[in-house]
């Protein structure tokens, strides 16, 4: 590592949110004390040119939603129903331990109707009936495809553009580069809601929102329903605000003792983080709390936004992120797995996921925060054509398909009404304009200013990056 | 940028001036970082055929060109190129984004003019002891550690600084070799020995307490990537920690680090290996293992191996082998092949790809106690004297006999008072003369063998429906069926619903139980107008996946002492919810098999309906004889489950008493034994496979499917050769790893030590010591250490004890402005170690200062405070350990943090704030960071409240003892020092704004003082109390009391 990264480094690393850079003074801390702190820089030159989005709102569907189901329309598969997947389509491709075994792979068409929607005539089933509304909002890919066939290396390589743990997270990598814009808030925030389907069982994982070899202040910080939206944010019992202010200030009053005798500028960062932890007691309530809301907020992300934890509740939260500068807002919402009972649990996914999907992006713009706000939507891969399981007239499953699946982005840098790509008749390979995950990973880069090829990091003496050493721009979604 | 770099610059500039180019620490570098990537090691990648890793290729006379011509620049295509005026020509080019500064590229022709002296990488040279330099202020050397550091102070001009004060020396040494704060007494005892080596036995002292060796095991938990977890998808527990005591053990007896490698990487390969050479294997089976449902075996087996490379690799050669799994490194001289023959040492341990579901992953260790072996060996005797009564030739013989002669046997079951039978035998049809036939009223259920013939396969596209008069709910009934189903959350069996009431019999949610079960209660839920009941069983004993049979009756009251419930013909005892119906309504609704709303999953058989109670043994005959008879009247081929069934029946039922007996007894043996070896802790282990030897490819891309050149086990070139006339085996790799001319082990070894103590190793990236790693600050300090590790053969507490009783460790850490402007991290030594605990100390500390700290070491581990939910809102969730967080108590909560469970997808949430790492990986530094999180949890995490309310009891319990005197107290329990005036001003005020605070509100002092698990002293003066305890919250989170000074 370079004198420069090195120092660079030990900057950045105190850098939770805010700065609090070497050799703050005696008399700048009387301010800190007092005031509020700048927002943090991030890197040197970054953005290496000017962003068009300011800041994103990752809207991971965990599991991987069924392409064929909402948006990928492949009408001539109603006439194969229950016909063997032909070998000319699947052309030996590894298939996962769940349906290797099985004797037959039977093409399973959507029950679901599709319809054209907008002025754009994408095409959108009656899952998303929210979703379609926006249709020209957004830029949707059909063909976005990965390495990785089961959901852990999948979502992890997702994630971090590694199928294997250890590399830091997109919203590491940004937090690292970019910095935050918020004094009071990190600037990485992770949002978990539950699913709505029946079966459910694909766990997450901290490592999705950690920061691997960067710095562990770059790892994303996890909002959670209830008392404590962070771990340990209200004071202890029989501890009021006031009680917790003077504590404070004497435990700032015995460290400044310290500082002034002993020289390590460590205790006057201490000094200043134990304040930003206070303002957090307030910027964070503040941000989770919905009570001053309008009702109209809440019917138009739909009866669950009044539920804390809910997916709802999170899009409308995301919101309130966004309005308050927070770099990298990251959603989960669990439950997209349908091995089985994909027409009940995709349905009751979509009921639970659709209208506040759609919501957000609407109140985004009606706010002005679309321009400069970056929302991705989807999971780590698609599903198959072929049914898991027994093939019924009403009831099918479909197993994990890496080869292509549809996201779709919306807002700052990112055109609007165009599908991007093509897929078979059979909705299994990319005909046209395939995007790799480290193409949408440099794009979502890219939207911000950065150039995925020039954020790196030194780590076992290699300048490792997100997209690894791959990722092309996928230039037909940038406006 | 430049004001960034200014103070390194500094640091180094007078020194670089004074000096020649260093290659080593100057040159290479730009070279390996700016040019390596296309003129590296990296065959396919070489650009034009130049390569600028090797002297040869730097050398090389390209055309008419050299290269470098040594003394001339203007002559040397290098300095040419990375000078030339335009940009075209200019190397590295510009879109490279790998430009050189001007001061890189003054420093190459510098090189060049200074005669371009070439050295092989200075890490894959073995160290040459240097000798002592002399020094200036040779007073201040305490050890040859010290001449070295202070010959280069004083080549700098720096003076070091003078010695820490005694308090601060002795909590700095307990916490690196202890990783806890000395007593009072302890520094009170310090302070009174003025002996001239005093500090010298408080080293001696801490290196002997059991404590060193838990401290010592901390940093190679991180290195070995132990966690109680296997990673991953599921990520549920496994069991290292026997691995773990043995590491804490060896570190304890001093095993010399020769042998502490040897055991761990090969322990299983020497001759008549000990339990303890066989547990230390574990190391290599650290690494996390996945069961992913649907995951490919082959490509998880190969990222076993990948992760024994990285990781040994790192460990003892801080050499990133990892680079070069999809190609030739692109930096050191490593090829892919290398790789691939490196991994070829670690791959043929008899494991599968995919395993671990139920804990260890085989190849396993039991760990028998002295009495669990014995007891073990006497129930196998008994198990095989029962098995020798029981011949398998003569029980089939029987048993065959047996079935010919029962097999026109009438199935007897309850018929009297049925009002509808459904056998369910491919059809919805009523056997019991009634025609109340079912009807499937949406989906095509396909039929199984069933527990009694056949049953069909329910899924949600499926509702079947009985008729309404099968049951009449106002009068005495019995409803009785089979059921099977898989992982669901709680869902209804059986409905009968009209407008005005609802019958329900249905399985709770779902309960993790041993054994890795899961079951649900089953529960009646009836409801009547306003009325409701509601009853279940207790214990969750219907269990996923497994055959139930159900019988619940009414007798017609509506009560609900008049319901009764057996599972598998037991009566269960219900336990009462509410029991407000009124009375049995009647209720017009059909039967459903689920509920319309919810169709079940799963499989139903066999279902009755009688206008009766039934009598106990009707129930057990339903559920036990009647199946068996059913099989037995059934023509056909048996199948595997079945003949168990009937031999099983045969055995207990109609066999000859002496067999009867034999085969009770050798239920109860068998039983017993299976609950033996589930309670012997088991640690995975390496072994070698013996039958067909696994094969390993270099692999194309990194990618398993990938195949290309076999290999066979082997060492980088670069390196020295492997002992011959032994097999190339993972002992031979060991033992060449520690061979004294290996020139990494005792490096990389020895600059982790110095990392654990001054913050950052001589070579800061203790991860890389290749071309891309920093060159070492003081490489003969590192290399003396080195060979005098080795002189001392291996003697890894000799090494501690070296460097702590050094000057250079024993100076005061305090920091001036100029100091801190020339050299910020402090690598040249100018001062002492001043940094921030790590996690697992932050923690120890404020239980050890509060007297709550059990000093329990070893054994499996624990799970402390945690807020609820962490681990269940990210968990897979079913059916699989350590998926929900069931929070320990007692001394439990107390341990040290070193043994908190670490789950690796979801790690410690507090640990996990101050940097501790998630393990999934192997860690070889920790980032040290302050952030606003950290602050939350020490004042706010129950487990600091309680312990600075124990450390105010503790300060409290002497009576008439002046305020002042138990601040002091406090504030020495927690800094080892005295506190200042200006500090003591600062603690009264705290005191008495805090006494203020709860003197009249009782309420939040008792509240505040509930915090914790830990009993609160009988006779307490809460608001007193309370206060202390905020006191000593604020001391607890002071800088000082969570940094080593």
């Amino acid at each position: 590592m370079t004198p420069e990264q090195e120092l660079q480094l030990a900057v950045t690393r105190r850098h939770f949110f805010g700065k609090s850079a070497m050799g703050i003074g005696g008399a700048a801390l009387a301010s800190l004390l007092g005031g509020r702190l700048e927002a943090s820089p991030g890197l040197a030159g970054i953005p290496h040119f000017p962003p068009k989005a300011k800041r994103v709102i990752l809207l991971h569907q965990s599991g991987g939603p069924s392409q064929i189901d909402l948006f990928d329309y492949k009408p001539a598969l109603k006439k194969l129903q229950g016909a063997e997947l032909p070998a000319s389509v699947r052309m030996g491709q590894r298939i996962t331990g769940m349906t290797s075994g099985q004797s037959t792979l039977p093409v399973a068409s959507s029950m679901f109707d599709f319809k054209q929607h907008g002025e754009s005539g994408t095409w959108a089933s009656n899952l998303v009936p929210h979703t379609a509304k926006i249709v020209d909002d957004i830029a949707l890919i059909r063909t976005m495809h990965t390495e990785a066939i089961n959901h852990d290396p999948a979502i992890t390589f997702f994630q971090s553009g590694s199928q294997q743990p250890g590399r830091p997270s997109m919203g590491a990598w940004v937090s690292y580069g970019l910095g935050s814009e918020n004094d009071n808030l990190p600037a990485f925030v992770v949002l978990v809601s539950q699913a709505h389907a029946l079966n459910t069982d694909q766990p997450l994982f901290s490592r999705l929102w950690g920061s691997g070899f960067l710095p562990s202040s770059h790892q994303g910080v996890k909002f959670r329903a209830g008392a404590d939206p962070v771990l340990f944010l209200s004071d202890a019992p029989g501890i009021s605000k006031g009680t917790r202010r003077s504590m404070l200030d004497s435990i700032g009053k015995l460290n400044q003792i310290k500082y002034e005798s002993y020289g390590d500028p460590e205790i006057e960062t201490r000094i200043a983080q134990y304040e930003m932890a206070y303002r957090m007691q307030t910027s964070v309530p503040d941000l989770m709390d919905l009570s001053k809301e309008p009702e109209s907020t809440f019917e138009m992300y739909g009866p669950e936004s009044r539920k804390p934890g809910s997916y709802a509740a999170n899009c409308l939260l995301a919101r309130r992120l966004a309005e308050r500068g927070v770099r990298f807002v990251q959603l989960y919402h669990r439950g997209w797995d349908q091995h089985n009972d994909l027409p009940r649990d995709l349905a009751l996914q979509c009921k639970g996921t659709d209208q506040p999907t759609a919501a957000l992006i609407t109140d985004l713009k009606q706010r002005g925060l679309l321009d400069d706000t970056l929302v991705v939507w989807g999971g780590e891969f698609g599903r198959t054509v072929y049914c898991q399981g027994r093939l019924t007239e009403v009831n099918y499953g479909r197993d994990h398909h890496p080869r292509n699946f549809c996201m779709w982005l919306a807002g700052g840098g990112v055109k609007r009404g165009v599908v991007v790509g093509e897929t078979d008749d059979f909705s299994y390979n990319v005909t046209n304009d395939p995007v790799h995950v480290h193409d949408l990973q440099a794009t979502i880069l890219h939207c911000l200013g950065v150039d995925h090829k020039q954020l790196t990091y030194k780590f076992q003496g290699r300048h490792f990056r997100l997209t690894d050493v791959h990722g092309e721009l996928v230039k037909q979604v940038l406006a | 940028m430049l004001k960034f770099i200014a103070p390194l610059g500094l640091a180094f500039a007078s020194f670089a001036l004074a000096k020649p180019v260093d290659f080593d620490r100057e040159v290479r570098p730009i070279l390996s970082d700016h040019c390596f990537q296309c003129h590296g090691p990296d065959q396919a990648k070489r650009m034009a055929g130049l390569r600028l890793d090797t002297r040869d290729g730097a050398f090389a006379v390209r055309g008419t060109a050299p290269v470098i011509v040594a003394g001339k620049s203007g002559e040397s295509r290098l300095y040419q190129r990375v000078s030339h005026a335009k940009t075209t020509m200019r190397m590295p080019p510009p879109t490279s984004g790998m430009n050189l500064t001007e001061a890189q590229i003054d420093t190459i022709k510098r090189w060049i003019d200074e005669g371009a002296t070439w050295r092989t990488h200075w890490a894959y040279t073995a160290p040459v002891r240097p000798a002592e330099p002399v020094v200036k202020t040779k007073a201040w050397v305490r050890n040859p550690i010290d001449s070295f550091v202070l010959a280069r102070l004083e080549r700098e001009g720096l003076k070091p600084s003078p010695e820490a004060p005694k308090t601060t020396l002795i909590r700095r040494a307990a916490f690196d070799l202890t990783g806890l704060p000395p007593t009072r007494e302890e520094v009170d005892a310090f302070l009174k020995d003025k002996s001239p080596d005093a500090y010298e036995k408080l080293v001696d002292r801490l290196l002997a307490s059991p404590h060193y060796g838990e401290r010592m095991a901390m940093q190679w938990l991180d290195l070995a990537r132990y966690a109680d977890t296997h990673g991953y998808h599921i990520d549920s527990h496994r069991d290292m920690w026997p691995w773990r005591d043995w590491v804490i053990r060896s570190f304890n007896n001093n095993l010399p680090f020769d042998q502490f490698t040897v055991w761990q990487l090969a322990g299983d390969l020497l001759p008549n290996p000990t339990r303890d050479q066989k547990i230390a294997t574990g190391f290599n089976r650290n690494h996390m293992i996945n069961f992913e449902g649907g995951a490919i075996p082959e490509e998880y087996q190969n990222e076993y191996m990948v992760d024994r490379i990285e990781t040994t690799s790192n460990v003892w050669m801080s050499t990133t082998l990892g680079c070069a799994k999809c190609h030739d490194h692109k930096y050191d001289p490593i090829a892919q092949r290398d790789f691939y023959r490196f991994g070829a040492f670690f791959n043929n341990i008899p494991e599968k790809g995919l395993d671990g579901q139920t804990g260890n992953a085989e190849p396993f260790l039991l760990l028998p106690d002295d009495k669990q072996e014995k007891r073990l060996a006497e129930l196998k005797a008994a198990v095989a004297e029962r098995n020798e009564k029981l011949p398998d030739e003569l029980v089939w013989a029987l048993t065959t006999e047996w079935r010919k002669t029962k097999f026109d046997i009438v199935p007897q079951s309850p018929t009297a008072g049925l009002s509808a039978w459904y056998e369910l035998d491919g059809n919805l049809s009523d056997t019991s003369g009634h025609f109340r036939n079912g009807r499937i009223l949406k989906g095509e259920p396909v039929f199984n063998n069933g527990p009694v013939r056949r049953w069909p396969e329910l899924d949600t596209s499926i509702q079947l429906q009985f008729p309404a008069d099968a049951v009449a709910l106002e009068k005495p009934f019995s409803m009785a069926f089979w059921f099977r189903v898989g992982r669901q959350p709680g869902i209804t069996l059986m409905q009968k619903q009209d407008a005005a009431s609802n019958f329900e019999i249905g399985l709770s949610k779902p309960m993790s139980l041993p054994g890795l079960k899961r079951g649900h209660d089953v529960e009646i839920r009836w409801t009547a107008g306003n009325g409701s009941l509601l009853v279940h069983t207790d214990g969750y004993p219907a269990l996923q996946n497994e055959l139930n049979h159900v019988v619940v009756e009414s007798d017609g009251t509506g009560k609900a002492a008049g319901l009764h419930f057996y599972l598998n013909g037991k009566l269960l005892q219900l336990v009462t919810v509410k029991d407000a119906l009124g009375q049995a309504a009647a209720n017009s609704g059909p039967v459903a098999v689920g509920s319309v709303k919810l169709p079940m999953r799963g499989r139903i058989d066999d279902v009755r309906f009688y206008e009766r109670t039934l009598a106990a043994e009707e129930a057990a005959q339903l559920a036990l004889e009647y199946p068996v008879q059913v099989l037995l009247n059934t023509p056909g081929k048996r199948k595997g489950e079945q003949i168990e069934l009937l031999e099983d029946y045969y055995l207990r039922h109609d066999a000859s008493p002496e067999l009867r007996t034999a085969y009770t007894e050798l239920k109860t043996l068998v039983k017993e034994e299976g609950e033996l070896v589930a309670a012997i802790p088991t640690t995975m282990v390496m072994e070698e496979k013996t039958d067909e030897p696994r094969d390993t490819y270099v692999l194309g891309r990194g990618d398993y499917t990938n195949r290309k050149e076999k290999v066979t086990p082997g060492v980088p070139a670069m390196l020295p050769p492997l002992p011959v006339g032994q097999p190339a085996n993972r002992l031979a790799l060991a033992k060449w790893l520690v061979d004294p001319s290996h020139p990494l082990t005792a490096r990389v070894t020895v600059n982790r030590y110095w990392q654990m103590y001054f913050g950052y190793g001589l070579v800061k990236t203790s991860e890389d010591f290749g071309s891309q790693g920093e060159p070492p600050v003081n490489q003969e300090l590192l290399d003396w250490l080195a060979t005098e590790f080795i002189r001392t053969g291996w003697d890894v507490k000799a090494t501690q004890r070296l460097i702590l009783t050094s000057a250079a460790y024993r100076q005061s850490s305090k920091v001036t402005p100029a100091l801190h402007e020339r050299d910020p991290e402090n690598r040249l030594l100018a001062r002492g170690p001043r940094f921030r605990l790590p996690a697992e100390m932050v923690r120890d500390n404020a239980l050890a200062v509060s007297g709550l700290l059990s000093a329990k070491t070893g054994g499996p581990s624990v799970l402390p405070y945690q807020p609820s939910g962490i681990w269940e809102e990210l968990a897979f969730g079913e059916g699989f350990s350590a998926q929900e967080y069931v929070q320990g108590h007692g001394e439990d909560v107390y341990r040290r943090s070193m043994y908190t469970f670490w789950k690796r997808t979801v790690p410690p949430a507090s640990l996990n704030t101050f940097d501790a790492p998630d393990r999934e990986k192997c860690t070889s530094r920790r980032a040290v960071t302050n952030t606003p999180l950290q602050a939350l949890v020490t004042l706010n995490d129950p487990t600091y409240i309680e312990a600075a309310r124990n450390l105010a009891e503790r300060v409290l319990e002497p009576a008439k003892v002046a305020d002042d005197e138990r601040l002091k107290t406090a504030f020495e329990t927690v800094t080892a020092r005295a506190p200042s005036k200006g500090e003591l001003q600062v603690l009264r005020s705290t005191l008495k704004d805090q006494r203020a605070v709860y003197a009249g509100d009782a309420k939040a002092a008792n509240e505040l003082l509930h915090v914790g698990e830990s009993p609160l002293p009988a006779s307490v003066d809460a608001p007193t109390l309370a206060a202390w305890t905020n006191v000593c919250t604020v001391l607890l989170n002071l800088d000082e009391a969570i940094t080593k000074e």
